[in-house]
């Protein structure tokens, strides 16, 4: 059981730093520091890891039975998979000003949901590290 | 004693701008001589000859009066002595008609211009008539309109009290057209007492008009009652129309002609260029309104937008563009904001230092700019030096402005040679064209050029300057697109010159027998990619099917009926694939501008291809069924224009302003770099640009903001150029002041790109909606501003600039792009529309989306030379055709040419060159001058309009009257004015917003 909470902490440090580096290009471009098109394909290139990474740890949840987890974590889930089918997971490099702070407030909300589980996880772990020792 | 004739002023005082009696600033008297109650002496010199001929020629209304409204005005009870009075006794004996408070129209309108003006009240009065005789209604209500109306008001005197009725023969002549009603009657009443003219005894004493704050401020001669002063504000404060019904009767209380129509066309607010001389013209440079709002609050209460339509590189007003090199010093700039010196900035120190006028930092004058201050702190040189006594200025770029040598102007020509470019005629038209224009191209001789054409594959063309005849290659790989040459398919055009001529010469008999249908845009625009990304330059693709091959295909889409009318409307109107706005954005990153012209007869997503030059600084041009022979002139035209016009190329433009206000949002072709940088591949006389603003602070500290906008580019010879444009507006505090300074041209352009833009995220119905909303919300406000005080019941009030303002959006509203639903107009034709409407300039817009209608017939038989001015622009409904006459809309894009069905049928064929019986189908006939008088008068009118705007060509498409359904969507649904499939028509509309503007 511990190896699972591990494993969810290790996946939710990892969205967690990439979004943050999502947030940060996004910052860069809005303060001229980088120009659309290296900042878009930056984005771009981390946006779908960060899909798959957040499947997976759903999917670990539920595999392992943890349904309030799964339950926390599954609405992020269903909200890149409509993105998704809308094609609206990419950012538009030609439309990037305008929809700066969309693209930004949906990734701070993210982020948010992101740092509840990640203390939701770590108390589970160490929950778990002790109900083990006790036993 | 000579009185003063301080009246004589403003006739000059706003040239080119149609005589209003509101126009605040014309009219400033100097005090009245005969103290407040007497005003108007001056108007009549003692012991002139009779009044009506010494009145004249110093008032300044002398022009506005026989067009004038009826702006009769019920004088109050105590002026009744002057009624019956001599002329020479009676200061108000020349009191023109139309300054009433209330006068309820601007001047100019004399909407049904195809009644001449009555003859002009004051030379046809004899003088001993009261004040009031002398406003007749300078042309005829409609009859139904004139029905004696009982004054819903209180008590009215007499009419015949105080006016004397005119003689019958100064009436004009009875409308023809569709409408023809009987005579009126009752002549009296329709002259003495207009429509929509409401007794204005119903008003109180006004009370002190709200105060204005801008300097401009004129007092207006012209009020009557002792209590004059205080009116006087009120006068140039609002206009309003009536909308009151009388009680019991049908009829709705607006007086169609009455109403405010733009017949001039555009007004450029060039009164502006009185208070801020400084200021660069307003041909590039217009604000929503002149007034900056001081506060958050204030702009909360100003409805429409804020912003500014700027066009850098228009053809400027008075001749060339002074050009300054500063040599070594470099070009003077604000340390901080970047601000380049301009006829705003100040010199301090003796002159050592200057203060940039927008982030007020203290900077060093060079050594070797330096110059000694008057003693007014003035340079000595400021006359000598344009980039500090004009507000547009171009400097000549160091090479710190420079990421590389300046590019030599390119062309290349991507051209879908497939069946149907073959069939249409396309390509001789195009390649007849390109050849006629290789003299012109700009940059000679460091001019590029390069073409590549392609149906199911790949076809490059090798122009190297040894070889006698152009080398083609076939390339049929697809989906990993190589060039097979290093170089020589983009070369220099004057080595090759004879190569790229035998190639032109042999393209359309070189595909003649194709009969490809496939056509591979995709993988053709990567490989002009590969060719051009060195350099940059313009790609103009001539696309005559939809690309159906490679990467970048697409769906046939547009008849997709299910998707109207819901959520997934829009869809259909923005790029399916996101290939090409990838495409574009690579184009952008290196200076590649794409036009796109588009020949389909059947659906080809423009959406998706016109995305490419959105983002490019490029343009759509839309031939739909192209034939060669119909419309083989306007795409030569259009064709050679944008090859040989000015273009500046790999260009960025930045728009500066003071503190406290922030650009936000940019309309237009271009692709912003940062969050303030427009980047624009190449940008020409052509393109309009508009932007809006918003205040960072809730209160703003300055009493002027300054603008300032710079386009960096390379002009076609190489040289690296800045054009520089600095305007200064006031701040004021004063919503009141907004909106007299208002510039309707501006805002109509704003609104018209914002619902092109809403048209893309949101169905069309809602785009709509919100422009009324917007124009409601603002009329609101602005009743609220003086309803309170001066209780207006049963009227749409108004401020002066805005007054077609209401006739503008409902124009938006049936424009092109936003007409209707699925099957008013093709998805296509709206899409190029929309396109258009983003980057066309304030007067062409205007123009699109009001068409000037003129009456032909007339003119043909009228001198040559004298056309020009005999043509009157007409409202536009249905009313003003006569079934006896030729008729001509002109929206910038096409003539309709619309013959009634009682023309003489010789005529007809004179003009048309085929006798008309045996030429049932007029959508094939050409307009081309014939050997009669009739037809080179005919096609003089034609070149007249067209040589009015070289930019466009307009084709020619004939229809009859009652040919179905031709007529309709070709010229029905272009009369904006009347009620066509669920829209309403100017007066519902008013009527509309007047009683959204009421609750």
């Amino acid at each position: 059981m511990v190896f699972v909470w591990l494993t969810a902490f290790f996946l939710i440090v990892a969205l967690i730093v990439l979004v943050i580096y999502q947030l940060m290009c996004l910052a860069d471009l809005e303060f001229d520091y980088i120009n659309p098109f290296d900042s878009s394909s930056r984005i771009n290139k981390v946006v779908m890891p960060e899909f798959v990474l957040q499947a997976a740890l759903t999917v670990l949840f539920l595999l392992s039975g943890h349904w309030a987890m799964f339950l926390l974590s599954a609405p992020i889930v269903y909200y890149n998979y409509t993105l998704y089918e809308r094609r609206q997971h990419l950012v538009d490099v030609t439309e990037i000003f305008n929809h700066l702070g969309r693209e930004k407030k949906r990734r701070i909300f993210k982020i948010v949901g992101l740092i509840i589980l990640l203390f939701l996880s770590l108390f589970w772990m160490i929950w778990s590290v002790l109900l083990e020792e006790d036993e | 004693m000579q009185p003063p004739m301080g009246n004589e002023r403003p006739p000059s005082a706003t040239p080119g701008r149609p005589v209003s009696a509101f126009v605040p600033g014309a009219g400033l008297a100097p005090p009245p001589p005969f103290g407040a109650a007497a005003p108007r002496a001056p108007f009549v010199p003692p012991g002139a000859p009779p009044p009506q001929v010494a009145a004249f020629p110093a008032a300044p209304f002398a022009a506005a009066a026989p067009a004038a409204v009826p702006g009769y005005r019920g004088p109050p009870p105590q002026q009744g002595p002057f009624g019956a009075g001599p002329p020479q006794q009676g200061p108000f004996a020349s009191r023109p008609p139309p300054q009433g408070p209330f006068a309820s129209a601007p001047s100019q309108q004399s909407p049904f211009a195809t009644a001449p003006p009555p003859q002009s009240p004051f030379s046809s009065a004899p003088p001993p008539q009261g004040p009031f005789a002398s406003a007749p209604p300078p042309f005829r209500p409609p009859p139904s309109l004139a029905q004696p109306q009982s004054p819903t008001g209180s008590a009215m005197a007499p009419p015949s009290a105080y006016v004397r009725p005119p003689s019958i023969q100064s009436q004009p002549p009875p409308m023809q057209g569709y409408y023809s009603g009987p005579p009126p009657a009752n002549t009296q009443f329709q002259m003495s007492r207009p429509a929509f003219q409401q007794p204005v005894q119903t008003m109180p004493p006004p009370p002190m008009g709200p105060s204005a704050t801008f300097g401009n401020q004129a007092a207006y001669p012209i009020t009557g009652p002792p209590t004059g002063a205080t009116l006087q504000s009120l006068v140039e404060d609002f206009q309003s129309l009536s909308v009151s019904s009388a009680p019991g009767s049908l009829d709705p209380g607006v007086d169609v002609k009455g109403l405010p129509r733009p017949l001039d066309g555009d007004e450029e607010p060039v009164k502006v260029l009185e208070a801020f001389p400084l200021n660069c013209h307003p041909r590039f440079f217009r604000l929503t309104t002149h007034a900056i709002p001081a506060s958050q609050s204030l702009v909360s209460r100003w409805h429409l937008p804020l912003g500014v339509v700027v066009h850098p590189l228009a053809e400027s007003p008075d001749g060339e563009v002074p050009v300054v090199n500063f040599g070594t010093a470099g070009v003077i700039r604000c340390r901080r904001c970047r601000t380049y010196v301009n006829p705003y900035a100040t010199f301090t120190d003796a002159g050592r230092k200057w203060r940039c006028n927008l982030c007020t930092l203290l900077n060093d004058v060079p050594g070797e700019y330096f110059c000694a201050l008057d003693a007014s702190g003035r340079r000595y040189d400021t006359d000598q030096r344009p980039e500090l006594s004009k507000g547009t200025i171009e400097f000549v770029a160091p090479t710190e402005y420079m990421v590389r040598p300046p590019m030599p102007p390119s062309y290349f020509f991507l051209i879908d040679v497939s069946v149907s470019a073959v069939r249409s005629g396309l390509l001789e038209v195009v390649a007849k064209t390109i050849k006629s224009c290789l003299d012109d191209l700009p940059g000679f001789p460091r001019t590029q050029i390069g073409f590549l054409t392609f149906d199911s594959t790949l076809h490059f063309h090798n122009f190297k300057s040894s070889l006698s005849q152009p080398q083609m290659m076939v390339v049929a790989d697809l989906d990993d697109v190589f060039l097979p040459l290093p170089d020589d398919l983009l070369v220099n055009l004057v080595d090759s010159r004879h190569v790229v001529e035998s190639f032109l010469d042999s393209l359309p008999n070189m595909f003649q027998d194709n009969v490809n249908v496939e056509s591979a845009l995709g993988p053709a625009l990567k490989a002009a990619f590969m060719v051009m990304g060195q350099i940059g330059g313009k790609l103009l693709v001539f696309q005559s099917t939809l690309p159906s091959l490679g990467i970048g295909r697409l769906r046939l889409r547009g008849d997709d009926v299910r998707a109207y009318g819901t959520d997934k409307e829009h869809t259909l109107r923005v790029p399916e694939d996101t290939f090409y706005k990838q495409m574009a954005a690579e184009f952008t990153k290196n200076q590649i501008a794409v036009d796109i012209f588009s020949f389909s007869d059947k659906y080809c997503d423009i959406a998706s291809l016109g995305s490419l030059a959105k983002y490019t600084g490029g343009q759509v041009y839309y031939y739909p069924s192209f034939q060669a022979v119909t419309h083989g002139n306007k795409l030569k035209h259009e064709l050679s224009r944008d090859l040989t016009r000015e273009t500046a190329w790999e260009s960025v433009m930045r728009i500066r302003c003071g503190k406290g206000v922030r650009f936000t949002t940019y309309h237009g072709h271009f692709m912003l770099r940062s969050t303030d940088l427009l980047a624009l591949p190449a940008v020409d006389s052509d393109k309009a640009f508009a932007m809006q603003f918003s205040l960072e602070e809730t209160l703003m500290t300055t009493q002027t903001v300054y603008f300032q906008l710079a386009l960096l580019y390379t002009s076609s010879s190489g040289e690296r150029r800045i054009r520089v444009h600095t305007a200064a507006a006031p701040v004021v505090t004063d919503l009141s002041e907004m909106y007299r300074q208002a510039d309707t041209g501006a805002i109509v352009s704003l609104l018209s790109r914002i619902a092109v833009e809403n048209s893309l995220s949101d169905k069309l119905d809602s785009v709509r909606q919100q422009l009324q909303l917007k124009l409601v919300r603002s009329l609101k406000e602005y009743r609220n501003l003086y309803a309170v005080q001066h209780r207006i019941g049963g009227r749409l009030i108004y401020p002066e600039s805005l007054r077609f303002l209401p006739l503008y959006i409902l124009s938006i509203c049936k424009c092109l792009a936003l007409r209707g639903g699925y099957a008013d107009v093709s998805l296509d034709e709206r899409c190029a529309a929309g396109f258009s409407m983003m980057i066309l300039p304030v007067k062409r817009l205007l123009n699109f989306i009001y068409p000037s209608l003129y009456r032909v017939d007339e003119v043909l038989v009228t001198e040559p030379d004298r056309i020009n001015g005999s043509l009157k622009r007409l409202p536009l409904t249905l009313q003003c055709l006569d079934t006896g006459g030729i008729y001509l809309l002109d929206d910038g894009f096409t003539f309709i040419v619309w013959l009634g069905r009682m023309l003489a049928p010789e005529l007809v064929n004179n003009i048309l060159g085929v006798s008309l019986a045996n030429f049932p189908d007029l959508s094939k006939i050409q307009l081309r001058e014939c050997d009669n008088e009739y037809s080179r008068n005919f096609m003089k009118v034609v070149r007249t309009l067209r040589e009015k705007d070289p930019s466009c060509y307009q084709l020619s498409r004939v229809v009859r009257q009652g040919e179905q359904p031709r007529e309709g969507f070709l010229l029905l649904s272009n009369l904006v004015e009347d009620q066509i499939a669920g829209t309403s028509s100017y007066m519902d509309w008013i009527l509309q917003i007047h009683r959204q503007t009421q609750s």
